[in-house]
């Protein structure tokens, strides 16, 4: 067995936790498991194949998952950091997860090519990973991979976006987002979308149409992104979910880098470090109010 | 036109029940609509302020008095907030009627026996006038009525016409807690009220419209007096949207309350899934 | 049902001709954002279109259903409110290289839009629209019409299916629709184009049986009777309720109902597509939730496809096109799952609940 099967049999068998949520092989590649049973826990997995956020099954909304006891969670670096921000925002409470965090070497941008990982076939968001071994874990598992190589492709896209005109910019936008028919499954895919109603939802007053529409769908995916501003870890899962393949990483990315060149923050794995969105410094950078 | 286009009514009347249940009376714009429009009572529609949205609410008013029809309601969310923003003459969409409706031509030569709780007497309503316009074709008519409160009656000029009818049994509750010094009725719930008026089920159906729980403790009640599951009508509520059997929203298991229903045997009710 | 034989070159002077004429031409033509993927689209000549390359991403339901139209136009006058209709008579549009699991998914929703109210916004449009259908040849693992009584040869729905034979296509006219469309093209057929065309559907039909065995009749009312089965807490704790896969769904109909303002007097009343897989689809105005939790409306989705619907119209409301389980983001799929339902359900009774 290895390392993260044998621990999450040990916490299974001890009765630490009532299940292990981490990543299993599907009929259709990797999938997220859900084991309850010690002798299950050889269906754990861990390889570039594993794209998934877990995190995204603590928050506790989830019946259907919470419901099954406490649980421990595989995690990569940028899951950690979800995590972090859940119990940052007092969603999840630290003790009652158990973090089997892995030590990781990058992800597949597609993980059904199942290929090795290179600069055409990584994951955009792996390259420059500073959390490849976890700091926010009770167990930190698995052998240290080499770095992933870096994939530019988002970062030549968005500095493609950069060089246009607003005016192009916005055709570009709109274009992308007519395609957005409001299912909101980016929302429910995301581990930091976890309001119990959403704005969107709200009908009194009834902020944003729900229709598929232009600006109601500027609106929605803008207001979204906002609402992400320094909490998003850039898992990507938004943009898997989404079924009309509308590219909002390059949005979620585009927020994360203002974040940081305003604010010198980026989504922190650890859960005391507090965020932008949460917190008012003397000498926040406020040239944006004239 | 299609089928999700409403008809245009206007306001002719507002009546406040209580502090929070309102009552419209409303005309169609086009008379000749009025003149061919029919229902049954137990039927719905969706009621809507332009702009806002449509609610669905049962037809409140009998389908023997021609030329208007009567909604309903409490203000709970967007539309029906908006629907009490409307004043007399104000416009409002009707797309109806729709669903089932309770069988009265097999309720006819028999006795029934009404009950209702609260803001459920809207639906029970339709039924107590269909029946006392065609009075003499049923047999012994008894009303039982209560709500939280004295305030939380409605239809209370009606309560009056009722209690005057000696054609009538009513009995009207409050729970305990309820009541005003002036209070002449029953102090006490609906399931105890019905076991004090209520002396048989011979050939007798019953009508029950209330809160869930009113209805989950009323029917032991009605069993022990020996009404078979199949002689107890009451309508069911669930979220709905086109009210046509399309939007797929308000099904409990194989049925659906806007086609199937909202009316159902107590008999029904027990063999859904219990998702609702 | 008649039959003709069409050239390549035959198929290209129809489209070409069809567009000369001002009618839509919708077909699958290769994606933007990924060449390797496939969308239908409309199409301006015929060599945008990509016949017969994979599955287009999406179903043609939005052709018929959008994923938000208008129902009126409403106006507040001084008077009162005045509704200006929409029309229900839509342009006459033709479909080309549609898989038939699509168009068997038209075929199943028409069932429910035409129950004792009839939707002439769906139904205008699916009379205005012919659909010429090409029997499958891009089936995957994740496929499974033939176990939903479908397949990749089925005319279901189509107006004419075609199958490749030598120099072009054997046409199955299957409705009257279809002969008008191809009333002056296509020439006769022989026995031998009988005999090729009827060998690529038995082909076609044996690379998907494999995926899924075909679902018994008894398993709808075995659901019916196992709605609080056990299985429904665990089968998908996997599912985030996000709705991916109805969006996909070539018989996901489900809708909601909204107003909109477009200025202080003036709006519409849309309808959109929604999900039964969403928290708010069943709650109501009190908070109430008949379904609160997502195995709740995971059964939902189970049970109004392999259950409901059956009991209601006689057909299952899937076609085994399999987009829900390349959709989800969550790793749900669906042949999976049926196949694990139809076990139980044939189980011992003690296992099977009953």
């Amino acid at each position: 067995m290895s390392e993260l099967q044998e621990t999450a049999r040990k916490l299974l068998s001890e009765g630490t936790v009532s299940v292990v949520i981490g990543y299993e092989e599907g009929p259709r590649g990797v999938r997220p498991a859900f084991i309850t049973a010690p002798a299950q826990a050889d269906k754990l997995i861990f390889d570039t194949r594993c794209v998934q956020n877990l995190a995204t099954y603590l928050n506790p909304r989830r019946k259907q998952v919470a419901q099954l006891g406490r649980a421990a969670v595989v995690v990569k670096g940028c899951d950690a950091r979800a995590v972090a921000g859940m119990i940052r925002e007092k969603q999840i409470e630290r003790g009652n997860v158990v973090i089997l965090a892995m030590r990781c070497g990058g992800v597949l941008q597609n993980p059904e090519t199942n290929s090795e990982l290179t600069t055409q076939t990584v994951s955009v968001r792996c390259g420059g990973c500073t959390v490849r071994e976890p700091k926010l874990f009770d167990h930190l598992l698995g052998e240290l991979p080499p770095e992933p190589p870096v994939n530019t492709h988002r970062v030549e896209q968005i500095a493609a976006l950069m060089k246009m005109s607003s005016s192009e910019r916005w055709t570009f936008w709109t274009e992308q987002l007519s395609r957005c028919i409001r299912c909101h499954a980016c929302r429910e895919a995301c581990p930091m979308c976890f309001c119990v109603k959403c704005t969107a939802e709200k009908s009194q007053p009834q902020w944003i149409d729900s229709s598929s529409t232009p600006q109601a769908n500027r609106a929605w995916q803008t207001m979204r992104v906002l609402h992400q501003a320094g909490r998003c870890v850039d898992c990507l899962e938004c943009e898997r979910a989404c079924p009309e393949h509308i590219p909002l990483g390059l949005l979620a990315r585009y927020v994360a880098d203002s974040v940081e060149r305003r604010f010198e923050y980026t989504a922190s794995d650890d859960p005391t470090v507090p965020a932008p969105i949460g917190v008012y410094r003397t000498d926040d950078d406020e040239e944006f109010i004239r | 036109m299609n089928i999700y286009q409403p008809h245009l009514m206007r306001i002719r009347e507002i009546t406040d029940e209580t502090v929070d249940t309102r009552t419209l009376k409303l005309e169609f714009e086009d008379s000749s609509l009025a003149e061919q429009f029919q229902f049954s009572a137990g039927q719905f529609g969706e009621y809507s302020v332009f702009g806002e949205g449509e609610s669905t609410f049962c037809i409140a008013s009998p389908p023997t008095r021609a030329g208007y029809i009567e909604c309903s309601f409490k203000a709970t969310g967007k539309v029906t907030q908006a629907l009490r923003r409307l004043g007399v003459g104000d416009t409002v969409g009707f797309r109806g009627p729709y669903g089932n409706h309770f069988p009265l031509d097999e309720m006819k030569g028999h006795s029934i026996v009404f009950i209702a709780g609260g803001i459920g007497l809207a639906p029970v309503r339709a039924v107590i006038w269909n029946v006392l316009d065609l009075r003499d074709q049923f047999k012994n008519i008894t009303i039982v009525y209560g709500a939280r409160s004295v305030g939380d009656l409605v239809y209370k000029r009606e309560l009056e016409d009722w209690a005057q009818r000696a054609d009538v049994k009513l009995c009207l509750a409050v729970d305990p807690g309820g009541e005003t010094p002036e209070w002449k009725g029953l102090v006490a719930r609906i399931p105890t009220a019905v076991e004090q008026t209520v002396s048989t089920a011979d050939d007798t159906f019953a009508v029950i419209c209330g809160p869930p729980i009113m209805i989950k403790f009323t029917l032991p009640v009605l069993e022990k007096l020996g009404f078979p599951g199949d002689r107890i009508y009451t309508t069911l509520e669930n979220r709905m949207k086109c009210g046509l059997g399309k939007c797929g929203r308000c099904n409990i298991g194989p049925t659906y309350v806007c086609k199937d229903g909202p009316v159902f045997t107590a008999a029904q009710m027990r063999k859904l899934p219990q998702e609702f | 049902m008649t039959h003709k034989f069409f050239s390549h070159q035959g198929l290209s002077s129809l489209v070409a001709d069809l567009l000369t004429a001002q009618t839509r031409v919708i077909a699958p033509v290769c994606a933007k954002d990924d060449p390797a993927q496939v969308d239908y689209q409309l199409i301006q000549n015929v060599e945008e279109a990509s016949f017969g390359v994979r599955l287009p991403r999406r179903s043609l339901k939005e052709f018929f259903l959008p994923p938000s139209e208008v129902l009126l136009h409403y106006k507040q006058t001084k008077t009162g409110v005045e509704i200006r209709e929409v029309p229900t008579v839509a342009p006459p549009q033709v479909i080309f290289g549609a898989t038939p699991c699509d168009v068997a998914g038209l075929a199943a929703v028409d069932k429910v839009m035409n129950w004792d109210y009839r939707d002439e916004l769906w139904f205008g449009r699916r009379e205005a629209t012919t659909i010429v259908s090409f029997l499958c040849n891009v089936m995957d693992s994740t496929c499974f019409c033939t176990a939903v009584g479908s397949g990749p040869e089925a005319t279901t729905g189509s107006d004419v299916l075609l199958v490749p034979v030598d120099g072009g296509y054997l046409a199955h006219l299957v409705t009257s629709k279809g002969e008008a469309l191809l009333q002056s093209y296509g020439l006769p057929v022989n026995e031998a184009m009988m005999a090729t065309a009827q060998a690529a559907q038995s082909a076609a039909r044996d690379k998907v049986t494999p995926n899924l065995p075909a679902i018994p009749a008894e398993f709808a009312g075995w659901l019916a009777r196992n709605f609080d089965h056990p299985v429904w807490k665990t089968l998908a704790l996997r599912c985030h309720g996000c709705g991916a896969c109805a969006s996909v769904c070539p018989t996901c109909h489900c809708f909601d109902i909204v107003d909109e303002h477009e200025s202080v007097d003036e709006g519409v009343r849309r309808r959109n597509w929604d999900s039964c897989q969403t928290a708010l689809f069943t709650t109501h105005a009190s908070g109430h939730n008949p379904r609160g939790s997502q195995s709740e409306r995971f059964r939902q989705r189970i049970q109004h496809k392999f259950s409901i619907y059956p009991s209601r119209f006689g057909e299952i409301l899937c076609t085994g096109c399999g987009r829900c389980s390349r959709a989800c983001p969550g790793g749900m799929d669906l042949p999976t799952v049926v196949a694990e339902l139809v076990a139980l359900s044939q189980a011992k009774p003690e296992v099977s609940g009953q």
